[in-house]
């Protein structure tokens, strides 16, 4: 079935701090979830949040777009929205969109919970 | 199977075989001359068209209830795809480029398929009969100078 292979799951590391890992593909189908779970944990009061896309290994301009979405309210609200570990192909759209430079990009969780405190 | 022989994929109105586009696109341009980074490229461009089509000219439709005919070619020289939808008549090659800076300042999620298109494609061409059918054709060339060779290619390219 195509698309099922589509999954998050969070970590929380503190209560300030959480890491969103995601898995499949990020793309028109999916990225809408994905939005959701970030608007959720904006809801829970967390601003500081990594998502981490090793396992992502394709995203289209509509996942993209969760991201330049939901960067700038986690850094108005004193947090930030980080991307851990993305792959080659993922940086490419970034660059194909111009907008690389506005994201912090670290390659590990632990590297992202650093940035964090 | 000869190279140049194309390929035919129809499929609903429904973002959940988005997967199943790229995976079509990926076998056609396999055999082609494209390095890895070009197919990726491609692969791209086509789900961004398939999804405007999708949220655009199937706004009004449920999903699933109509189809999105997709043909492409590739070969020695270049990437060639014509998809054919009845919907609403949208034509992204008037779209205007967005500005970047303003779509971050805003946080604004969408509007970013079409300059992805167009930014990986050589050629964007879009003609419609009105309410019969609505065609696009993406073209990429291996040698991007190739463009000006295009048969099909209007001045305005």
């Amino acid at each position: 079935m195509p698309g099922t292979e589509f999954s998050i799951e969070q970590e929380e590391i503190d209560s300030q701090i959480r890491i969103i890992h995601v898995n499949g593909f990020l793309d028109a189908h999916t990225f809408q979830n994905l939005d959701d779970v970030i608007m959720n944990v904006f809801r829970e009061g967390i601003y500081k949040i990594g998502i981490n896309l090793e396992n992502v290994n394709y995203i289209s301009s509509a996942g993209a777009g969760v991201f330049i979405g939901t960067h700038g309210p986690a850094k108005e609200s004193g947090g930030d929205l980080i991307l851990i570990n993305p792959m080659e192909s993922v940086i490419r759209v970034f660059e194909l969109l111009g907008i690389t430079q506005l994201f912090t990009i670290v390659k590990s969780i632990d590297e992202a919970v650093a940035h964090f405190r | 199977m000869p190279e140049d022989m194309k390929r035919r994929l129809v499929i609903p109105n429904d973002t959940k075989y988005l997967n199943t586009v790229r995976d079509f696109v990926v076998e056609v341009v396999a055999n082609s001359a494209f390095p890895k980074i070009d197919m990726g490229r491609i692969v791209l461009a086509v789900d961004e068209a398939v999804t405007n089509i999708i949220e655009h000219a199937y706004s009004h439709k449920r999903e699933g209830e109509v189809d999105i005919q997709l043909e492409l070619q590739a070969n020695a020289t270049k990437f060639e795809a014509f998809i054919h939808d009845s919907g609403i008549h949208f034509n992204p090659t008037e779209i205007s480029n967005p500005n970047m800076e303003h779509h971050v300042a805003t946080g604004k999620k969408k509007g970013l398929g079409i300059f992805l298109m167009r930014q990986i494609m050589d050629i964007v061409e879009y003609e419609f009969e009105e309410g019969v059918v609505n065609r696009l054709r993406l073209v990429k060339y291996v040698n991007p100078e190739d463009k000006d060779k295009d048969p099909h290619k209007k001045k305005s390219d």
